[in-house]
C-alpha cells in the first residue's frame, strides 16, 4: 500500500505498475492512449474520478513518448504528417470541448457522450473488421498463387479518393510516401480532435484508423504518427489538469515504470507482423470498449437504477486490457515459432511477418 | 561495426538511464519529503483549517476522529492549522476544512480547541462500482507552474526512459532496423 499524499488515498502501488504495464503494451501496438481503459481502472483502485482523469492523461503523455522513441527508430514516424496534423488536432480539441460543455448546460452530455461513442466505436469496428477480413483473405489467396505478400496490405479504395483532391498546399510525406493535400490532414485532425474532445479521450482510436482509411499511411505509420499527436496533446491536457489540482505526480510515475516495459514490448511486437493484425486487434479493443459504452449508455437509459450494468461496464473494461495484451503476446509468440520454422494456426501465416 | 554499434549502445543507455534516475530520484525525495504536495498545493483559497486528509480517511459517524487545533507546520497526523484566504499552506497539507463546513457542523465540528471529524473529507458512495466524489480540494489553490513544471518532467522522463531503452537493446546487438513503407 501506498499513501499518496496529493490523491488523498491509500492504494497498492503495483497495481498502478501493472496497468501502466497493460496499457503500455497494448498502446504501443495499436497506437493509442488507453484512457478509456486507464480511467476506470484507477476508479476502482479508489482514486477520485477527476484525479483519475488527470493521473491517466500525464501518464499517457509520458508513456507516448517512450513509445515514439522506439516507433522512430523503427521508421514508423511521418513528421511532415505528424506535425501537418497537429495544429488541426489542438483546434478540434477545443471544438469539441466546448461541444461537450454545451451539451452539459443543455442537460444531455451524459447520454449524447455515451451515444456518440457507441455509434463511432461500433462504425469503425464493423469497417475495420470487413476490410482487414478483406485484406487476410487477399494474403492468404495470395500465398497459395506463390506471392509473397508485402508488411503492408490494404484493400479499401478510400484513401484514393482523398489522395487525389487537388487543394493547394499538396505535402510529400517521405516516410509515408504519400502525397497529399494538407487540408485533407488538417481536416482529419480537426475532426478526430473533435471527437477527442467531446469524448474526453486522447482519440487515438479515431485517428489510427482516419490515418489509414482517410490519408493513406500503412498501418505502421499511423500507429507511431498517432503516438507523436497523442504525445503532444496529452502534454496539452496534462498542462489543463495539473493547473487543477488533478495530478499526483507518484501515482504518474508508478504507472510510468510500468508503461516503460510495456510500450517497449508493444511497439517492438509491431515488427513481427503485418498491418491487417494490428488493425484486428484495433478493432477488437473498439468492440470490446462499445460494449462497456453501450452497457454504461443502458445504466443511465433506465435510471441508473440496475447497479449490475455498471459494474459489468468495468469488469469489461478492464478485463480489456489483459484480453488484448494476451492476444499480442500470442500473436509475437507464434510470429517467432513461425520464423524459426515450427509449427502455427492457419490464420498465423497471413498476419505476421517472415523477415524484419 | 557491430562492436562499435554496442559500444555507442552501451553509452547511450547509461547516459539516459542516469537521467532518468536523477529525475525519478527528484520527484521520488521531493514527493516522500512533502516538498512536492507543498509546492504543488500553493495556498489557501477559504479560510478555514489545513489538514491532511489521508489521516482521518477512517473517520465515520460512530466512530469519529479528533484534530488537534495549532500552528503546526509541517502537520503532522491527525493536526490542524488555522489558514486565511492566501496564507502558504503549511507541508503535508492536503486538503482545507472550510469555515463554512465547521459552522454547517453536518461532517465536522469545533468543539473547544479540537475538531471532531465524522465523514472523511473524500467519501465515496459505493454502490457497486459506482462512487460519487465530496472532495475536491477545493480550499487549495494549485501552483500556477505546476502544469509546465509536471510536463516538463513527464515528456523528459518519457525521453530519457525511451533513448534508455533503446541504447539497451543497441548494447545486446538488437538494433532494430527501419521499416520500408509503401503507401497506398
Amino acid at each position: 500500500m501506498f499513501d499518496f499524499a496529493i490523491a488523498g488515498i491509500t492504494s497498492p502501488f503495483m497495481l498502478l505498475v501493472l496497468t501502466g504495464f497493460t496499457v503500455g503494451i497494448v498502446g504501443g501496438f495499436i497506437g493509442v492512449g488507453g484512457g478509456y481503459m486507464v480511467t476506470p481502472a484507477l476508479i476502482v483502485f479508489g482514486f477520485p474520478g477527476y484525479m483519475a482523469s488527470g493521473i491517466d492523461m500525464t501518464h499517457i503523455a509520458g508513456k507516448s513518448v517512450i513509445a515514439t522513441v522506439r516507433h522512430r527508430q523503427m521508421g514508423n514516424i511521418d513528421w511532415v504528417l505528424g506535425l501537418a496534423m497537429v495544429g488541426g488536432t489542438m483546434l478540434g480539441v477545443e471544438l469539441g470541448v466546448r461541444l461537450l460543455n454545451w451539451a452539459k448546460n443543455l442537460g444531455i452530455a451524459g447520454i449524447l457522450l455515451l451515444t456518440c461513442s457507441v455509434v463511432v466505436m461500433l462504425g469503425l469496428f464493423i469497417y475495420t473488421q470487413l476490410e482487414t477480413a478483406k485484406a487476410h483473405k487477399k494474403i492468404t489467396k495470395d500465398a497459395e498463387a506463390g506471392i509473397e505478400a508485402g508488411r503492408e496490405v490494404m484493400v479499401s479504395k478510400v484513401p484514393l479518393f482523398f489522395q487525389n483532391i487537388p487543394i493547394y498546399p499538396i505535402v510529400r510525406c517521405h516516410t509515408a510516401r504519400l502525397i497529399i493535400s494538407m487540408w485533407v490532414i488538417v481536416l482529419v485532425g480537426m475532426v478526430t480532435g473533435i471527437l477527442a474532445g467531446f469524448l474526453g479521450v486522447g482519440g487515438g482510436f479515431v485517428r489510427v484508423p482516419a490515418l489509414i482509411y482517410i490519408v493513406g499511411a500503412t498501418t505502421h505509420i499511423a500507429v507511431g504518427t498517432d503516438l507523436l499527436e497523442i504525445a503532444v496533446s496529452g502534454g496539452y491536457g496534462a498542462m489543463r489538469h495539473s493547473q487543477m489540482g488533478n495530478v499526483d505526480m507518484i501515482a504518474v510515475l508508478f504507472m510510468i515504470v510500468g508503461a516503460m516495459v510495456g510500450a517497449q514490448f508493444g511497439s517492438i511486437a509491431t515488427m513481427y507482423v503485418r498491418g491487417p493484425a494490428i488493425r484486428y486487434i484495433l478493432s477488437y479493443s473498439l468492440i470490446l470498449a462499445t460494449v462497456g459504452a453501450f452497457l454504461r449508455l443502458i445504466y443511465m437509459l433506465t435510471g441508473q437504477k440496475h447497479e449490475f450494468l455498471s459494474f459489468f461496464a468495468v469488469v469489461f473494461t478492464l478485463g480489456e486490457m489483459f484480453f488484448l495484451c494476451f492476444f499480442i503476446t500470442s500473436l509475437v509468440v507464434f510470429a517467432v515459432r513461425y520464423r524459426h520454422g515450427k509449427s502455427v494456426p492457419e490464420w498465423v501465416p497471413a498476419l505476421v511477418v517472415k523477415e524484419d | 561495426m557491430a562492436d562499435d554499434q554496442k559500444k555507442r549502445g552501451a553509452v547511450k543507455f547509461v547516459f539516459w538511464t542516469a537521467l532518468a534516475v536523477v529525475l525519478i530520484g527528484y520527484c521520488w525525495y521531493s514527493y516522500s519529503s512533502g516538498q512536492m504536495v507543498n509546492w504543488y498545493y500553493y495556498k489557501a483559497k477559504t479560510d478555514g483549517y489545513a489538514v491532511n486528509a489521508n489521516t482521518f480517511q477512517a473517520a465515520t459517524k460512530e466512530k469519529p476522529m479528533t484534530l488537534e487545533i495549532g500552528k503546526f507546520n509541517p502537520i503532522e497526523g491527525l493536526q490542524a492549522t488555522p489558514v486565511k484566504k492566501g496564507d502558504r499552506l503549511p507541508v503535508n497539507t492536503n486538503g482545507i476544512i472550510s469555515t463554512k463546513d465547521l459552522e454547517e457542523g453536518k461532517r465536522v465540528k469545533l468543539e473547544g480547541d479540537k475538531i471532531v471529524v465524522t465523514v472523511p473529507m473524500q467519501v465515496k458512495e459505493a454502490k457497486g462500482f459506482k462512487y460519487k466524489d465530496t472532495f475536491k480540494h477545493k480550499g487549495i489553490e494549485t501552483n500556477p507552474w505546476s502544469g509546465v513544471w509536471n510536463v516538463l518532467w513527464v515528456l523528459s522522463l518519457g525521453i530519457c526512459l525511451g533513448f534508455s531503452a533503446e541504447g539497451l537493446t543497441d548494447m545486446f546487438g538488437l538494433k532494430l532496423k527501419k521499416i520500408v513503407h509503401h503507401g497506398h
